[in-house]
């Protein structure tokens, strides 16, 4: 009967700053078996709309998430005017672009530096968070915020952007493009870093169908999916997106996904600031929103953000149901790792990039001979030592 | 396929279990579907390479003493969903996991939220609520109000 | 340097070289205080602040202050977020197992009071409902910068007097 070692992996994590739970059982290096338990972001979020206003709850919504709080805020607006029959301006749906493009680059640059620190490359972690103050001074500067811009309204956005704005993002985003060709060139050619990452966690595409993962992890896997271009919202139609895929599925993939979608993102950028259109930023709502259902699909950082909600004529909605893209990806994480030595779970979890609060784990291995338990930095660290 | 010709072949696919489609906006049709029928309209949806399950979302109608639960499947901007009717007191609903496995995280989700019992789920642990959240209670359903069990103050007015 | 054995076996000192003794390990620990994090259900907005302080750009290394993986090892316990009943025993867990004098600095406003979550039906709401806290850093979230004040703050506090006992 061979060994079986089950490890943990507590909720406090020194690198993903998030608490969660899986649980792998091993059979010497391989893992066999692997489950979710997740929880320990949980607050009863979807239950608090029903107690607050439609307003109150656009405040609450962005802080699902502070890594992607733009792109909630955007799908519940979206919604919520869809229901009252209103069609915020063209320059405020513009201005939803250009900060969700703006959130889109902070959020790929924080995960290239967690991604990278997982792996133990420390400098590229260094080197991405410093490259990233740059969008995050952009966003502070046209928001009033680093993270939680607030920059919807229910019919439009809160500010403009004024020339001198303007200047300096592009003068950022230069900055950011000629910085992410040389973390393009090192994810496809590091030889290190293509160790760790080449022909691990294989997702083929009709793998990711059936798993049913979305945005850059889909992607990656040569699945088309984005909601930007699927069911484009907001300014979308008026600038539209080239969608970024690659074929090897792998976690080399995932990460080439996330660098190339980094140019498309600066591209988007300047074509919007280059391109705003005049007008308001806000529409009229009516003081009560009509009953009636509707659905707001978005495409957030880490793939499509699912938003139902319901209004029963009242000063609160009935219903806003909330479905993250990780949930759908956590899955697929469940399954790649199966088969997988155990030094590359750290990785393959990472390559989903998962956002824990809005979805939260833990990691669990337990070892049953010897009732051992690791903990996320032994299993991380014993990731590196493998590949060194 | 552009979206009203998507909508058009959905449709279509299970109009034998679901003959009344609703169309509430432009992208999205709506079908009611019995419980019984439902494994077998989700069946046809993933024969037909049909879209991908993109949520489950659980309902509290107390005006009718009933549970609903939403199927979304979405097809580039078109969404059908599937919608089951289900009376309180037999919250009971076939577990779609055979047919589509990744519907596992939603379908613990609607358990634990709403206490639908969904059978033959492969994996009914919690997935959300804490492991001394006390049994039967449900939080998502409407007579459930937070203070009671729970921490956490009053929202501001 | 003269020493008596007093009860339980324990060493006392004569008062000058206990009085230094205790001098330098004040100056250790203010001059590289050793801190663990927790999140105990944020949005992780403060989360990735406190990160960016230990980035280049912000670089609270400088300080002395670096981040470990294990509560043992840590003098100062940084959380975040409105603490949810799952996370509620393991923040309990994660302080007692920090060796004393320990200090802990409560970053964000769901740390204070649950912040936009008062009132969900899965949170406690006040990280100093669970653990004694220092230092309180409100923001939602706060800059970085604050988040380096309020560090800087604790390290004076810690200058200025032990700990209460915990």
């Amino acid at each position: 009967m061979p060994e079986r070692f089950v490890i943990p992996i507590g909720p406090q994590h020194p690198a993903l700053k998030e608490p969660g739970h899986f649980e792998f059982t091993v059979d010497g290096e391989t893992v066999t078996g692997a489950s979710a338990r997740l929880g320990y972001a949980h607050r009863g979020i979807e239950k608090a709309t029903e107690a607050r206003t439609w307003v109150q709850d656009l405040y609450l919504l962005e802080r699902i998430c502070g890594i992607c709080s733009h792109v909630h805020a955007t799908a519940y607006a979206l919604g919520v005017e869809r229901l009252a029959g209103v069609t915020a301006p063209p320059r405020a749906q513009a201005i939803r672009v250009l900060v969700g493009e703006m959130e889109r680059v902070h959020s790929h640059l924080l995960w290239l530096g967690v991604a990278a620190h997982e792996a133990g490359f420390e400098t590229l972690f260094m080197y991405s968070w410093r490259d990233r103050e740059t969008i995050m001074d952009s966003l502070e500067a046209l928001t009033g915020n680093r993270v939680n811009y607030s920059a919807n309204l229910l019919g439009g956005v809160k500010f403009d952007v004024d020339t001198g704005q303007a200047d300096a993002i592009r003068r950022g985003i230069d900055f950011l493009e000629s910085r992410t060709r040389i973390y393009l060139d090192l994810v496809t050619t590091d030889e290190v870093f293509l160790r760790r990452t080449r022909g691990i966690g294989v997702m083929t595409a009709a793998q990711a169908e059936t798993l049913g993962v979305v945005g850059p992890t889909a992607r990656a896997s040569g699945v088309a999916r984005d909601i930007r271009v699927d069911a484009a919202y907001a300014a979308y139609p008026d600038f539209p997106v080239g969608i970024t895929l690659e074929q090897t599925g792998d976690l080399a993939a995932r990460f080439v996904v996330r660098v190339k979608e980094l140019f498309e993102s600066y591209r988007l950028i300047r074509t919007v600031l280059d391109g705003l259109p005049a007008g308001d930023l806000v529409a009229k709502m009516p003081r009560h929103v009509p009953e009636g259902e509707t659905i707001s699909r978005v495409e957030a950082p880490r793939g499509e953000l699912f938003y139902f909600i319901r209004s029963g004529g009242r000063s609160r909605p009935d219903r806003v149901k909330v479905r993250t893209p990780t949930l759908c990806n956590m899955a697929s994480v469940l399954t790649l790792t199966i088969g997988h030595q155990l030094a590359d779970v750290p990785m393959i979890l990472v390559g989903v990039d998962p956002c824990f609060s809005c979805n939260d784990r833990t990691v669990v291995i337990r070892d049953a001979a010897t009732g051992q338990r690791w903990t996320w930095a032994r299993l991380r660290q014993h990731g590196i030592e493998a590949y060194r | 396929m552009n979206t009203e010709a998507a909508l058009e072949r959905a449709t279509a696919i299970v109009a034998a279990w679901g003959p009344a489609a609703d169309h509430p906006e432009p992208a999205r049709v709506d079908v009611a579907v019995a419980r019984d029928d439902l494994l077998a309209a989700v069946g046809a949806l993933r024969t037909a390479s049909w879209g991908y399950l993109s949520a489950i979302t659980g309902l509290d109608l107390p005006s009718r003493g009933e549970l609903e639960v939403l199927y979304h499947f979405c097809e580039g901007a078109a969404i059908v969903t599937l919608r089951v009717r289900l009376p309180k007191g037999d919250a009971a609903i076939p577990s779609i996991c055979g047919v589509i496995p990744s519907a596992s995280f939603f379908e613990r989700e609607l358990g634990e939220m709403f206490g639908v019992t969904v059978v033959g789920t492969p994996d009914a642990a919690r997935l959300f609520l804490p492991d001394d959240w006390p049994e039967g209670v449900y939080p998502l359903r409407k007579d459930f109000t937070p203070g009671g069990a729970a921490g956490g103050g009053e929202p501001h007015a | 340097m003269s020493a008596e054995t007093g009860e339980g076996g324990r060493v006392r000192l004569e008062r000058v070289w206990q009085d230094a003794l205790d001098a330098v390990r004040r100056w250790a620990r203010i001059n590289s205080p050793w801190a663990v994090h927790f999140n105990s259900g944020s949005c992780n907005g403060c989360d990735i602040e406190i990160l960016a302080t230990l980035a280049p750009h912000y670089d609270v290394e400088r300080l002395g202050i670096t981040l470990r993986g294990t509560p043992r090892h840590a003098d100062v316990l940084i959380c975040t977020g409105p603490v949810t009943r799952q996370a509620r025993e393991r923040l309990r867990r994660v302080y007692e197992q920090m060796p004393e004098p320990r200090f802990v600095i409560a970053v964000g406003s769901c740390a204070i009071s649950g912040g936009a979550f008062q009132g969900c039906y899965n949170i406690v709401g006040h990280i100093d409902e669970v653990i004694p806290v220092d230092v309180y850093v409100p923001g939602c979230p706060p800059r970085p910068e604050a988040i380096i004040d309020g560090m800087v703050k604790l390290l004076e506090r810690m200058k200025e007097r032990e700990a209460h006992e915990h």
